[in-house]
């Protein structure tokens, strides 16, 4: 039940002091027309309704209700918040405030939005606080002093017929027990008044990263949809180039160019392809390898057939900030293709057969070592599982560029990981696959398999473009990988002692360190110090 | 020789204080029970001598309650050897692994001592003890 346009047109016209006639007169219709639209007697639309927004100077939805319409939804959803919806609201409250206090309403939406995010940002938060490594230690302490404590406090309550000698030893117990827990709390509350100091907001990746631990990497409604979409792919021929070009161009009548000039001219965008919507033609560089290409015309195709479902599931997502929705819309579009190049159940097969030997698979479905072990990750439908893997990607810098999380394993976000790990070991020996077990300081274990992959350059002497691309599993299911053959893997003597990064690590003998933990343990010296100490000094000197 | 059943419960915790006060209440259940502090240490005792439950803590110095799980789950000797896991409180994630390994039954630090009685009856099936 919204405002009629043609009573909002008149409003505006008249708030701006403009007779019927003048406005007639500019957006080029007769006065008695004009008469009829602002009495609602005939419609408006497409590009007089745009004349007419621009000659009223106002958002055209503003003009047709639909700024208020939005409004009037988030309020709707503010009011239905559990601890509001009980209130004894008029019917029509909503309704009428947005129509008579449109500023107050949009004040509550902005509020209620802005509370929506901090419960949000407290809950990432909660999450991240779960995987910070040195918490985790210093609560298991606890856990097990609280064990302590409560099962000795248990024996000298229940049990009746103790001895002197075993009353004494559970009281020494609780004592000693209770005096770690309080070095423990002291610990604890250091780590808090650091890490309150760093601060930070929710960041895009954050939420798409809580998007995909919510659903392990795995999006069964896309699986479905690129099953769907191979199938009609491969009517216009074989899986492949061929056929996606095909495809492409009967289904969508996109064009396929590649080498030479981009359509719009010299290239002014960084990376190797581009589609161009308003000439509906896709350009890919002429180095781009056929994987390549293969992957970014599934790509294209994907997002051009699927484009709802990809909203259905940006919907259900629920992110918070443009960035994250623009991120996570790529990132499903590129999911889609995956799916498509690798239909599931085939892929998982082929990889248990070859021991998840990512060049064997690469030959398999031409593709490259990037999109295989970016797949390998997706294999967690359930019933039909693979080996669980993280992947992270770094450029030569030692910048972290991608990543899919691994529960239980503390993947940086951005930034930099570990110096020790192999993601970095592997830009010494480019083109081969660096493995590697490491033990985190809460002992848990795991294998690191990392690789460069490079990205063609448009010429020869241009430099190309380095990244290496690690996937990370946990040791226990490493068994399964051709890449921990000859390894034994009960044996942790030579495991590579690592942590997430130097921040969020509690190895104070690293040699690798290079910036302090965020919660150092007390007495510690700090990292870069003189040799001699501040107040020591040979000599006579006073 | 291998295979025979010579005492009831191994127990596996480094924590020397929870040791102590385990070791106390499952004597005090009925059981005969023995015990070691390290991930090796389980495999080499029961390969000696088999218990008939063992209560394997997660975080075991030398090798950790996991790969003692996944070790004794590849042994025909131990395959079924009924493993009662002690995890800590909120490590879902150290549950879903030690199921996946074939673990038996959970305990959660922190635990009360009727509860780690009442999970070793149950695997045991020994309903007729007196606690």
């Amino acid at each position: 039940m919204r405002a009629p346009i043609g009573f909002r047109i008149s409003n505006r016209r008249k708030s701006l002091k403009i007779s019927q006639v003048a406005l007639a007169r500019l957006v080029g219709i007769s006065p008695s027309y004009l008469n009829l639209i602002e009495n609602n007697k005939r419609d408006v639309g497409g590009a007089l309704l745009q004349r007419v927004a621009l000659h009223l100077n106002i958002d055209i939805d503003d003009l047709t209700g639909q700024a208020e319409q939005k409004l009037l939804q988030d309020l709707e959803e503010a009011y239905a918040e559990p601890m509001v919806e009980s209130l004894p609201f008029q019917p029509d409250e909503r309704r009428q405030m947005v129509a008579q206090y449109p500023a107050s309403a949009q004040a509550m939406a902005r509020l209620h939005r802005a509370y929506t995010e901090a419960v949000a940002s407290a809950d990432a938060f909660a999450d991240r606080l779960r995987s910070d490594p040195l918490l985790g230690q210093l609560l298991h302490q606890v856990l097990s002093g609280v064990t302590a404590v409560r099962s000795s406090a248990e024996i000298l309550e229940e049990v009746a017929d103790l001895d002197e000698g075993e009353r004494g030893r559970f009281l020494a117990s609780i004592g000693r027990e209770t005096r770690n827990l309080g070095a423990v709390a002291r610990n604890l509350i250091g780590h808090f008044e650091n890490a309150s100091a760093s601060r930070r907001s929710v960041s895009a990746a954050r939420e798409i990263d809580d998007l995909l631990i919510e659903r392990t990497n795995y999006f069964p409604a896309l699986e479905v949809a690129a099953e769907g979409m191979r199938s009609d792919v491969e009517r216009h021929g074989k899986f492949g180039l061929e056929g996606l070009v095909a495809a492409l161009e009967t289904q969508f009548g996109v064009r396929v160019a590649i080498g030479g000039v981009p359509p719009s001219g010299p290239a002014d965008f960084p990376g190797q392809y581009r589609y161009f919507p308003e000439l509906t033609t896709m350009w890919l560089q002429g180095a781009t390898t056929l994987a390549t290409r293969q992957f970014q015309l599934a790509r294209l195709y994907g997002e051009l057939a699927a484009g709802s479902i990809i909203d259905t599931e940006l919907a259900e997502a629920a992110l918070e900030s443009p960035a994250a929705l623009r991120l996570a819309r790529r990132a499903l579009g590129s999911y889609l293709a995956g799916a498509m190049v690798f239909p599931y159940s085939r892929f998982l097969e082929q990889a248990e057969k070859t021991g998840y030997d990512i060049d064997q698979l690469r030959q398999v479905y031409y593709a490259s070592y990037e999109q295989v072990a970016h797949r390998l990750v997706s294999l967690r439908r359930p019933g039909e599982e693979g080996v669980p893997f993280g992947f992270l990607r770094s450029d030569p810098a030692g910048r972290l560029t991608k990543h899919f999380p691994l529960p239980g394993l503390l993947l940086p976000y951005s930034g930099h990981a570990c110096p020790l790990w192999a993601i970095y070991g592997a830009f010494r020996t480019p083109d081969m696959p660096v493995r590697q077990v490491v033990r985190f300081s809460d002992g848990s274990r795991y294998l690191f398999v990392a690789r460069t992959v490079q990205r063609r350059a448009a010429a020869f002497h241009e430099p190309p473009v380095m990244a290496s691309v690690m996937l990370a599993c946990n040791v226990l299911h490493a068994d399964k990988l051709v890449y921990a053959q000859g390894l034994d893997l009960g044996n942790a003597g030579a495991d590579v002692e690592v942590g997430p990064t130097c921040r969020l690590c509690t190895r104070s003998n690293c040699a690798s360190r290079q910036e302090e933990p965020l919660a150092p343990a007390p007495g510690r010296e700090n990292l870069r110090t003189a040799l001699v100490p501040n107040g020591f000094a040979l000599g006579g000197g006073g | 020789m291998g295979g025979t059943l010579a005492f009831d419960i191994l127990i596996a915790e480094d924590e020397p204080s929870i040791l102590e006060s385990l070791d106390f209440i499952l004597r005090r259940a009925g059981w005969s029970v023995e015990s070691v502090t390290d991930g090796e240490a389980v495999l080499e005792r029961v390969r000696r001598e088999l218990p008939r439950i063992l209560v394997l803590d997660v975080m075991l110095p030398k090798r950790s309650g996991f790969d003692v799980l996944k070790q004794l789950r590849s042994e025909e000797l131990t395959r079924v050897l009924p493993v009662l896991i002690l995890t800590a409180k909120g490590q879902q994630q150290d549950r879903r692994i030690a199921e996946e390994l074939g673990a038996d039954g959970f305990v959660t630090k922190p635990y009360s001592n009727a509860e780690v009685v009442g999970a070793v009856r149950q695997l045991l099936g020994d309903n007729d003890r007196a606690a």
